[in-house]
């Protein structure tokens, strides 16, 4: 520690804390432009010019780090010299157009004039001009005018993004901020820019003129676009979200958030939005009052369920009290344990005793990684990979059928999905062993996780052979008295929270184990296309689109003979239904959700829903009660969060947890090569502004929307006699869908890279249900004459 | 009087010094192979910091020391060679790089093996196309007799030299934009610490040396620190190369015993003023430098006796004026020199840089004002000594110093509407 006097007041910090950090101890404001805390100093804007006794010359707060016995002084006349200075030189050619400004009211030049700046302008001449409105990506609008070239978004973009594609063009004061190529800037994490932008130089399209600060209201929230659980705050006028903004939790988030999550809400103030529940007459899907979809859908579901045929799908988009409800609705109103919230191909999400912390990446020297690709899935893990990557030196490795694109380094080994169980066994049973052995990367790696301290280890919760090797590897690494952990990202936001809270067929809340279980997903669209269930209730999920088996999945919800969706939009799955309940979003209610490393997080309700939308804890105390169980729930948050809680102490599950029933459908085998290529085989590859639901009817993401691919390899589509943009048909089990092809040599040989999650070109209609399928491939001509 | 006898520019302008058996039979590599065969790298290093020789770029930081910060750490270390002339009134390095590469070569080996670099890179100014090319044959001369390369003159010594061309920017003059310049980046400052002998190059340790300071190495290492501290000033010894520009008689570089009043460079070296001339101001350190002026003339050149002067020796660009000379026009060039070549980094020198430069243009086109003056009288306290690197703080000495001395001729331009020596033109010499 090192003690120092700051105008006077003594304070004692850590060695190495830089001076104006040392001053907010004291509660003694520096202004600062161009230094962030998550940043290297980089001591550019010179606001923050201190005395420092024995120093001749004023020094930068941001840069200048604490030394025993230092004294400093942060108000006197040559500092506010100084800062009168740095403030004169920029706002000499500033427009000052603060009235039309975004960021007035919460700006730093604004503010800082005010405190430290000269009352007015010596510049007797016109003010020099640069481009006022920069369209720089999809996202951001750039006045160059306003920007006083702190660089805080050049350097997040290097130092915090990796991505390096932001940049100052240009030098001196004709200095502009912009990307590397010219082309635009296109990043997953580029609002943090206008966040951290300290003027308006840098302002969303989301959000350019639509509020002023000071009017705005605030909500504490929680993220559920991925399974991250980003904190972030609301920011609503007359009851709508204008914009969100980061709140900063250094455990989850550590201060940013991705795009996905920080734009998309203005999907509820779109057409798509269900509004008012929906009842089917006469084939059509027409509007009806809340009380007459509870009364239709209790009948049917009290029947079904006396008669045990009906299945509950849902919980990963819900609350933690919500699943819980949807799950005590299911066993103790329905009477079944035909409870899942898997609708896509994860097995389970949590790790158990296995689990690591985010925070544990930050100083991992071996990150694994398989399944998941982390920069589509969980982008704000994936900062902190490429942090750890870049800053901490870790080593990177990604084992899948295809290589992504990743910001920092890193070893790709290629396996497919069905043989990254053996790859697991090899390195689980090698390091077991202490002896290294199988093919020589085998060995390598072995070697390599034996020697790394600390280890992390990301997946996504569907190969369960290869995450129990994992699972067999951690725990040797813990007895070798290394640090080694799993992180599972969930299929849906809050998976972790819908499976703890018991919405999977064999495990009550707190993983308790039922006597009886019930039914997994698969099983139940298996049941429902065979006529043997008469009623399914989805709730927050899109099978539909997501259900790997697309076929089986529609067959399903076309053979059932009830179906009831709640959703927030009118989803390919919701398209089937008897009835549709309008549910509210995360916006319109509270609770908690979990994430994915199992952090419970609380979220306040930022707007009202809708007149005739209610929240899904609401629609299942209002079917309970329809169906006469009056006491079995409520809709009170707090209430269900204490039989929540009740029932979790009351489960006292032990380490290990139970794990969740696994589903009938076969594990990926291996794919054999077809040497022919008379069939290809289907990798289908996850992209963040995928989906049917927010993703596809989000003005806001729009412009992001990824467009659906085929990607080739070059000798395959050389073999296909296809060009890049070709469009070609890709016929599988379930169907075909029509895309334009690419080639990227990445591809391995005698597959196809499918963009996941495309409403236009469902890629589950070419895979089985154990997400692999073969398709064969057609150049558009042969198209063109059946559509003629 | 006689002038003093040269030692790096020793046959330049009598004998080829490109050709390496010229070089060879007029002493050269006799340096190299003592510092090799005889000397161990401390040895050297004990040489050059006896000799107090101090850095010939600019900031005359005493070389040895600067070698001496290097961490004992076994981390590889770079050597890399400053020939990104540049200063306004400075050409000493491009004479050396154009007319005795071999010496720069020599110097640069002999200080790698002190410092223990395997590994080192001249960064030659973008502009000097033909020095570079002049530069690459004499390495290539020097690798095929084996004084570069691996072992050395069959000792255990190698060096990697590689040519770095600049690409036009005054900046990368500076060191530790040299380094971002050479890692592929914008040569923009670093903020220090760390310094580049602890992270440098690369990250790792590394020395900026300027190339007139390693061609002094190589004499160092021949004649011993004591020839060499026993020329001028005690604390600022050794001979020096003055470059002489502007309203004298002989302009050229000059080599020099620091410690030499002004008067006798200009009268004595440079064959005084044109004919009829008065001196009004003097640069003795480049555009960075304040001006001095006539009733300067005897201050002593070195860089003691000009800091106490608040101007400095900086690299030796030594620029004279006479009384045709506007002092407004003059304020006019190097305003705009520097709020061009600003990197943009720092908002003082960018935005300051370039609101100095507009209101002396505006001055000097005879448009400008009393409040004109009177912001500049106050801006010199917020723009320097506020900046990063020491660009920013070149802005204002010059301007500061003729504004102080001259201010009638500032009120002369804005009660003219322009420059008053114009109207009344002095015959061209």
């Amino acid at each position: 520690m090192v003690k120092l006097l700051i105008d006077g007041q003594e304070v004692t910090v850590p060695d190495g804390t830089l001076v104006v950090e040392a001053a907010k101890e004291l509660g003694t404001q520096i202004p600062v432009y161009c230094y962030h805390p998550k940043m290297d100093p980089a001591g550019l804007c010179r606001i923050c010019l201190v005395e420092i006794e024995k120093i001749p010359k004023l020094q930068i707060a941001c840069a200048t780090r604490v030394t025993e016995g230092m004294v400093v002084h942060t108000m006197s006349p040559k500092v506010a010299e100084a800062r009168r200075g740095v403030l004169e030189f920029l706002l000499l050619n500033h427009p000052l157009d603060c009235p039309i400004c975004d960021k007035g009211g919460e700006c730093d030049l604004q503010d800082f004039t005010m405190e430290y700046g000269p009352g007015a302008s010596r510049l007797t001449e016109p003010k020099l001009h640069k481009p006022k409105r920069v369209d720089l990506g999809p996202t951001i609008v750039l006045d160059e005018e306003r920007c006083i070239l702190c660089r805080r978004c050049t350097r997040f973009d290097d130092e915090i993004a990796q991505e390096r594609n932001l940049v100052v063009v240009e030098r001196g004061h004709s200095s502009l901020i912009g990307t590397v190529d010219g082309g635009d800037y296109e990043s997953y994490f580029s609002g943090n820019t206008t966040e951290i932008c300290p003027v308006g130089a840098l302002t969303s399209k989301a959000y350019r003129f639509r509020a002023r600060p000071w009017d705005l209201g605030h909500a504490d929230s929680v993220c559920t676009q991925c399974s991250v659980g980003c904190n972030y705050r609301v920011d609503t006028r007359f009851g709508k979200i204008m914009r969100t903004f980061t709140r900063e939790n250094p455990a989850v988030d550590g201060g940013w958030i991705c795009d996905r999550g920080r734009y998309t809400f203005n999907y509820l103030y779109e057409s798509a939005r269900v509004r008012q529940p929906l009842i089917r007459r006469d084939r059509e899907l027409e509007r009806a009052t809340l009380s007459e979809a509870l009364a239709v859908t209790a009948e049917k579901l009290g029947a079904a369920a006396a008669a045990g045929r009906v299945g509950v799908i849902g919980g990963g988009r819900l609350s933690d009290e919500e699943a819980f409800a949807l799950q005590r609705f299911a066993r103790e109103v329905l009477r079944t344990n035909n409870i899942d919230h898997r609708a896509r191909l994860q097995k389970y999400a949590s790790p158990a005793r296995f689990g690591a912390r985010l925070t544990d990446i930050d100083d991992a020297d071996l990150i694994l990684v398989f399944g998941a690709v982390t920069p589509e899935q969980a982008p704000i893990l994936d900062l902190r990979i490429r942090r750890a990557v870049a800053r901490h030196g870790a080593r990177l490795v990604f084992v899948g059928p295809f290589k992504p694109e990743l910001a920092v380094p890193f070893d790709y080994v290629e396996y497919t999905t069905g043989a990254i169980g053996d790859l697991m066994e090899a390195l689980a049973s090698g390091v077991a062993r202490g002896v290294p052995d199988g093919a020589p990367f085998v060995a390598e790696l072995s070697k390599a996780l034996s020697d790394a301290g600390k280890i992390v280890a990301v997946h996504n919760g569907r190969n369960v052979v290869a995450a129990t090797a994992l699972e067999r590897l951690v725990e040797t690494l813990r007895g070798n008295d290394k640090s080694a952990g799993i992180l599972v990202v969930g299929s849906q936001g809050n998976a972790r929270g819908a499976e703890a809270a018991g919405c999977v067929p064999n495990l009550g809340p707190g993983y308790a184990p039922v006597s009886n279980p019930g039914l997994t997903t698969t099983e139940m669209l298996q049941a429902a296309a065979a006529g043997k269930l008469d009623a399914l209730f989805i709730v927050g999920a899109n099978p539909a689109l997501t259900f790997p088996d697309g076929g089986l999945a529609r067959k399903a919800l076309e053979t059932v003979p009830f179906l009831a969706v709640s959703d927030q939009l009118l989803t390919e799955t919701a398209s089937f239904a008897d009835v549709v309940f309008a549910a509210a979003s995360q916006f319109e209610k509270r609770g908690h959700v979990t994430n994915l490393e199992g952090r419970r997080q609380a979220f306040a309700q930022a707007i009202e829903a809708p007149v005739h939308v209610a929240a899904d804890a609401a629609i299942l105390a209002g079917l309970a009660n329809a169906m006469g169980r009056i006491d079995v729930l409520f809709d009170d948050p707090d209430w269900l969060f204490s039989r929540l809680e009740m029932a979790e102490q009351a489960a006292g599950t032990k380490e290990p947890l139970p794990r969740p029933k696994l589903d009938s459908a076969a594990a990926p085998q291996a794919e054999a090569l077809d040497a022919q290529r008379k069939t290809f085989a289907v990798i289908p590859v996850p992209k963040l502004y995928a989906g049917g639901g927010a993703a596809a009817h989000d003005p806001g993401l729009e412009p992001m929307r990824p467009q659906p691919r085929a990607i080739f390899s070059e000798d395959d589509a050389l073999l296909l006699g296809i060009a890049d943009g070709r469009i070609v048909t890709l016929a599988g089990r379930n169907g075909s869908i029509t895309v334009p092809a690419r080639i990227d040599a990445r591809t391995p040989a005698g597959s196809v890279l499918v963009t996941a999650d495309m409403p236009d070109a469902p890629v589950n209609r070419l895979l089985d249900a154990s997400g692999t399928g073969r398709v064969t491939v057609t150049p558009a001509e042969a198209r063109r004459e059946v559509t003629a | 009087m006689a002038l003093f006898e040269p030692v790096i520019m020793k046959g330049i302008g009598e004998i080829d010094l490109t050709d390496i058996d010229v070089y060879e039979r007029n002493g050269g590599f006799a340096g190299l192979r003592k510092a090799l065969r005889e000397m161990t790298p401390d040895s050297v290093t004990a040489e050059v910091t006896n000799s107090n020789l101090r850095g010939r770029g600019g900031a005359g930081f005493p070389t040895g020391r600067k070698w001496g910060f290097l961490p004992k750490d076994g981390r590889q270390r770079y050597l890399v060679v400053n020939c990104d002339e540049a200063e306004p009134g400075t050409f000493k390095d491009r004479m050396l790089l154009e007319y005795t590469p071999l010496q720069i070569i020599e110097g640069i080996v002999i200080s790698a093996y002190a410092i223990g670099a395997k590994q080192a890179y001249i960064y030659i100014r973008g502009e000097f196309l033909n020095g570079s090319r002049i530069f690459r044959n004499a390495l290539a001369a020097a690798s095929s007799r084996h004084y570069l390369g691996e072992r050395i003159l069959d000792t255990d010594f190698s060096l990697d030299l590689v040519v770095h061309r600049g690409a036009g920017a005054y900046i990368c003059g500076e060191e530790t934009a040299q380094l971002e310049s050479i890692e592929g980046k914008r040569g923009e400052p670093r903020l220090k610490p760390p310094f580049p002998a602890i992270a440098g190059l690369y990250g790792l340790p590394t020395v900026v040396n300027n190339v007139e300071t390693l061609c002094y190495v190589k004499h160092i290492i021949e004649r011993g620190a004591q020839w060499f501290a026993k020329i001028g000033p005690e604390k600022s010894p050794g001979p020096k190369i003055m470059s002489v520009s502007g309203h004298v008689k002989k302009p050229g570089n000059y080599e020099i015993p620091l410690g030499i009043p002004a008067r006798e460079l200009i009268e004595e070296y440079a064959g005084g003023l044109l004919p009829g001339r008065t001196l009004k101001a003097f640069q003795p350190g480049g555009a960075s430098s304040a001006a001095l002026f006539v009733e300067d003339l005897d201050v002593a050149i070195d860089f003691d006796s000009l800091g106490a002067k608040r101007t400095m020796l900086g690299s030796g660009g030594f620029v004279v004026m006479d009384d045709t000379a506007c002092m407004v026009n003059c304020a006019r060039t190097l305003t705009r020199f520097f709020e061009h070549e600003s990197c943009g980094q720092c908002t003082p020198c960018r935005e300051g840089g370039q609101w100095v430069a507009r209101m002396v243009a505006r001055l000097e086109a005879g448009e400008g004002s009393e409040e004109d003056l009177r912001v500049l009288d106050t801006i010199n306290s917020t723009i320097t000594g506020t900046n990063l690197c020491p660009l920013g703080d070149s802005i204002m000495p010059f301007l500061a110093s003729v504004l102080k001395r001259f201010p009638e001729e500032f009120a002369a331009h804005i009660a003219h509407g322009g420059c008053p020596l114009k109207q009344t033109p002095v015959g061209a010499a």
